[in-house]
């Protein structure tokens, strides 16, 4: 790899004025910054932008990212790169899928096939992430290519099982926990809990309020454990270590292999949860429709998000942001009628802008 | 080590030029299916074509089912395919109008025929001479027609006024096309109707979804829309799903899935336009051994019909035998 | 391990052109296994589908060398396959005749190739920015304004000189007949056109000639040696006078002029201009110049081995289209071969030296 910039301006910085301190500060969370003006400026252009539904929906269409996002976070922060998390997540939701509606069919019940369904397809799921660990923790594969292996090979697996069909006649409880808000909300009638207002009406259908669905709650809880273990756990601690300088920390006696085989079977984890969220959200199970770009926009998050590719920086919470950021422009032009492709261009150039910011402005490594 | 490859080599040549190529003897035609992408109706039309083939004793070569719907996938698949050799007539879906022309017809020259199903190459006119007029035929559902009955149907359930949305794939693939200009056509006899936008997804179930959620958000007054494909449709119903608005808007989809028909039994569609691959595949088969085997002219255009699904028929026995199933 | 001397130097060229004797033995297989594969239509079939990514693959060549990488390239593909047919409909609209506006339109192209590279360039030399986000970051921008060029709709109306250079063949010869240049001869029939023999394939032997001109210059040119110092170590390679700014500016020029010319090939050959020309082929070029020996970590790699490494790709796809197999192994395939590539590389230098 090639030698790390460390800049050592941490002297330079404890010399700066109030304002220079301000600007700096306000450099490193541009991203805040970037996406409150963001909903400002789409509140104005885009009808109906500035609602709950909209919040929904961004929430709602961001969780895929988001949780592929996650996983990429940590292997980012080790320096290297996971290009297999879309179609991992493709073959786990055919897997989880076909596990569900043959023991369907065999007669079990929905509360055996669909646990099961969802633990074995996560089970399984770490199969890649330990296969490319082992790869670039051995046999010193470049991570690019590892991972540009094993994306193939999934995409290969998950076209056998699937044999190009989506995988359907999964037990009909599956919608309903992949779909379901723990609360609606009906003006006029007030809450109900777990479903919906029994005798709700067509016309006030437009009305009812979903209340914190349960595929947000399920990704916000994991984004939290993980980002704990990240940020204060010694194995976290680890992982910004390898990144840093991987000699130095083999030399500090961190066992690198082992932590490295670790976080990308952390990757590969989330791409398998992504997968079986996927299934019990449209209840199906499909790989067909996953292509590169989810998870080439995912890595954008990440460094979006505050990481850089060599290694040693980045966040949970940083990559959230950059996945809200880049969801928000997603919808917010398509809401104001802006053609998608003038979004390719806008997220191309942010990416950019995020990374010439973040090298111009003075790291602090240590606080 | 120099001597032992040059051996190699040489015995290669031999025993390669020695296999060679083995021209079709005999009236039965080879017949290859080179599939244009890789989803459940081109799948039907493949079973059809198979079990067709199965049924006449005709030998049947089938190739890759590409990820990608573009010519930079599927025209060196037909030139493999035609560089084999052995095959008599290709069935095949062009991905474009217009970039499949010249690579067609040079395998057509080389002598092999060429039926097209569900797309066309040129303007699917093939009884008039002109550079696009050599393949055999083009057997592919009436998307225009269809396209004016979804209107009627959809216009129907909405009470005849209000606004409705058009979700597709793409702008230059005759199928599509044709049915959202068929379901303009179609809705242009209802005054109080609206058609408020057009989007493109590409093919991609997931775009399709959030095109429509932001085109309910824009428009929260729409009542109907319609999904002119699988993808398009499968994401639209997801996006009325999720902003709960499942029953308040109607949606008509174009093919008939097994998702297609199960969101249609839960109410979360409410028209399902089957085509009919599977009867398409089979008439693909029984053109290329009309013209093979029996002599006979073939009919440059075939037009099996469609089927509609609504919740009032969708269990019906003799309806289920529509359905795309993969078994 | 203990070797002798000649063991050792053997077990070090089968180490480093193994992926050539691989690709002949695929050839090989699939010529016994297959219908039909082994003539000089399959192969030459092979060599035109193999355009894009040799092309492309070329162009990666010297930036993965310098140990950057350039993910921009399929769609900056697309973007001029779709500028270069524009160009062509607009001048034939002003009345200009097929050829001229085929020669503008190509060597417009390929000059305003060089733009996309420049500003890769500029990122990733002036203002330090990783090439990988650098060309994430044009990807998305070539993206879009390929579409908005062309409004998503193929470009169509071009004329027909286009598709009958881009498909046509140097020379074809018709047993009894002989030889013709450019043009198969005039009035065949049917049975003739199946005996006809085309060769040489127009649109790949101008590729291969563009390639082999700049594996030169990688090769044998001072340019070269730098673009191998520069990922051999760039710290050191600047010490050593070298313009390491001037010349990565260049390698990603050179890069992008490749993708802008495998844009020009795929209107050439499909006589229309589409904004995804590159999209499926994307990553397979980077596949192809590892599967030829570069590393990703900069330093080493060269053009033979780019171009080996796609014909074993080319290769691979055809013949399991020539076999009627299922798509899926193919993903499986390329992705075990890649590993092992990378596996191969690493290790045969390790056992030599141990040797030692």
């Amino acid at each position: 790899m090639p030698p790390l910039f460390i800049r050592l301006r941490i002297m330079a910085y404890s010399h700066f004025g109030y304002g220079q301190r301000f600007a700096v500060q306000l450099g490193r969370n541009w991203v805040v910054l970037f996406l409150v003006i963001l909903v400002v400026l789409f509140s104005f252009t885009g009808r109906g932008f500035f609602s709950p539904k909209t919040l929904n929906n961004i929430l709602l269409t961001s969780s895929p990212a988001l949780l592929l996002a996650a996983g990429e976070t940590f292997v980012i922060i080790t320096g290297g790169i996971d290009l297999s998390v879309g179609f991992v997540r493709g073959l786990i939701s055919v897997i989880s899928a076909i596990i569900m509606r043959d023991l369907y069919a065999r007669g079990y019940s929905p509360s055996f096939c669909i646990p099961l369904g969802i633990v074995v397809g996560l089970a399984l799921g770490l199969l890649p992430g330990l296969i490319n660990g082992i790869l670039v923790a051995r046999f010193r594969v470049p991570p690019f290519i590892a991972t540009l292996g094993m994306y193939g090979v999934a995409n290969g697996f998950a076209l056998r099982f699937s044999k190009g069909f989506p995988i359907t006649f999964l037990p009909p409880e599956v919608g309903q926990i992949g779909n379901g808000f723990f609360a609606y909300f009906l003006p006029g009638r007030g809450l109900s809990f777990f479903a919906r207002h029994a005798d709700i009406v067509e016309g006030e259908m437009r009305n009812l309020i979903g209340i914190v669905p349960y595929a947000i709650v399920v990704v916000a809880v994991l984004l939290l454990i993980f980002a704990f273990i990240l940020s204060r756990t010694q194995f976290g601690q680890h992982v910004y270590a390898i990144g840093g300088n991987i000699d130095a920390a083999r030399r500090a006696g961190i066992p690198v292999e082992r932590d490295l085989i670790r976080v990308y079977m952390i990757s590969s984890f989330f791409a398998a949860l992504s997968g079986v969220m996927y299934t019990l959200i449209f209840s199906i199970g499909t790989h067909t429709q996953f292509s590169a770009s989810l998870e080439l926009f995912a890595i954008a998050a990440v460094v979006i998000g505050g990481a850089s590719l060599m290694g040693g920086k980045g966040s949970i919470g940083g990559t959230t942001l950059g996945v809200l950021v880049l969801a928000l422009l997603e919808i917010g032009f398509l809401m104001s009628g802006i053609l998608p492709f003038y979004r390719y261009i806008a997220v191309g150039t942010i990416l950019i802008f995020a990374v010439v910011i973040d090298q111009t402005f003075p790291e602090i490594i240590y606080e | 080590m120099k001597r032992f490859v040059v051996f190699l080599l040489v015995s290669v040549l031999v025993v390669g030029l020695m296999s060679g190529v083995t021209l079709a003897q005999g009236k039965k035609p080879k017949i290859a299916w080179c599939p244009a992408i890789d989803d459940p109706f081109y799948y039907m039309i493949g079973k059809g074509i198979a079990d067709k083939c199965k049924e006449l004793g005709l030998e049947l070569f089938v190739a890759e089912y590409p990820k990608a719907w573009g010519p930079e996938v599927q025209v060196p698949i037909l030139e493999a395919v035609a560089a084999r050799g052995d095959i008599d007539v290709i069935i095949t879906g062009p991905t474009s109008k217009e970039a499949l022309i010249a690579p067609l017809k040079r395998i057509h020259d080389s002598g092999i025929e060429i039926i097209t199903v569900d797309t066309y190459i040129g303007d699917g006119d093939y009884s008039k001479p002109s550079e696009y007029s050599f393949p055999l035929t083009f057997i592919g559902t009436d998307n225009f027609q269809g396209g004016v009955e979804v209107a009627h149907h959809l216009a129907e359930m909405i009470g005849k006024k209000g606004k409705v949305f058009i979700e597709t794939t793409n702008p230059d693939v005759s199928s599509v096309v044709e049915r959202v200009e068929g379901f303009k056509k179609g809705m242009s006899e209802y005054p109080d109707i609206e058609i408020v936008g057009v989007e493109y997804n590409l093919d991609v179930q997931e775009k399709a979804q959030q095109q429509v959620a932001a085109a309910l958000q824009a428009n929260p007054d729409i009542v109907g829309i319609f999904g002119t494909n699988l993808y398009s449709a499968q994401g639209a119903y997801q996006a009325v799903v999720n902003a709960g608005l499942t029953g308040a808007v109607k949606i008509a989809s174009w093919d008939a899935t097994e998702d297609l028909i199960k969101a249609l039994k839960e109410g979360k569609v409410d028209l399902v336009l089957a085509q009919k691959p599977y009867e398409i595949g089979t008439l693909a088969v029984e053109a290329a051994y009309q013209y093979f085997v029996e002599g006979k002219e073939v009919p440059k255009r075939m037009v099996p019909g469609f089927f509609f699904f609504t919740r009032d028929n969708v269990n019906d026995p003799e309806s289920q035998k529509y359905i795309y199933r993969a078994d | 391990m203990v070797l002798s001397e000649k063991g050792r130097e053997r077990l070090y060229l089968l180490g480093k052109s193994w992926i050539f004797l691989f690709l002949l033995g695929e050839a090989v297989i699939f010529s016994f296994i297959g219908t039909g594969f082994f003539s000089a239509k399959n192969f030459q079939n092979i060599l035109v589908a193999s355009t894009t990514i040799l092309l492309l693959a070329a162009g990666e060549t010297f930036v993965i060398i310098t140990g950057g990488i350039d993910l921009s390239v399929g769609f900056v593909m697309g973007l001029f396959c779709v500028i270069s047919a524009k160009i062509i409909v607009s001048l034939q609209a002003l009345g200009f005749s097929p050829v001229v506006s085929l020669v503008v339109s190509i060597a417009g192209t390929l000059l305003l190739g060089l733009l996309p590279g420049l500003l890769n360039g500029v990122l990733v030399a002036k203002l330090r920015v990783p090439p990988f986000i650098a060309t994430f970051g044009m990807y998305g921008i070539a993206y879009g304004l390929s579409e908005i060029l062309c409004n998503n709709v193929p470009i169509a109306g071009l004329p027909s000189l286009v598709g009958f250079i881009g498909n046509g063949y140097l020379l074809y010869y018709l047993p009894g007949r002989g030889f013709t240049w450019f043009a198969p001869p005039e009035g065949l029939g049917r049975g003739e056109v199946r005996a006809l023999l085309a060769l040489f394939p127009n649109v790949f032997l101008f590729a291969i000639l563009v390639v082999l001109i700049f594996a030169f210059i990688l090769s044998r040119t001072q340019f070269g040696q730098h673009v191998y110092a520069i990922g051999g170590n760039i710290d050191a390679a600047r010490r050593a006078g070298i313009p390491v700014e001037r010349d990565l500016i260049r390698v990603y020029m050179i890069s992008s002029f490749f993708a802008a010319l495998s844009g020009v090939m795929y209107t050439l050959r499909f006589v229309t201009g589409r904004a995804d020309a590159g999209s499926a082929r994307m990553l397979d070029s980077v596949v192809a110049v590892v599967i030829g020996g570069a590393s990703l970590y900069g330093g080493t790699g060269n053009m033979i081995g780019s171009i080996i490494g796609t014909l074993v790709i080319g290769v691979l796809e055809t013949g399991m289209v020539n076999l009627g197999l299922p798509t899926y192994n193919k993903y499986v395939y390329v992705g075990v071969i890649l590993v092992l590539a990378v596996l191969i590389d690493q290790f045969f230098p390790e056992m030599v030296r141990k040797g030692e």
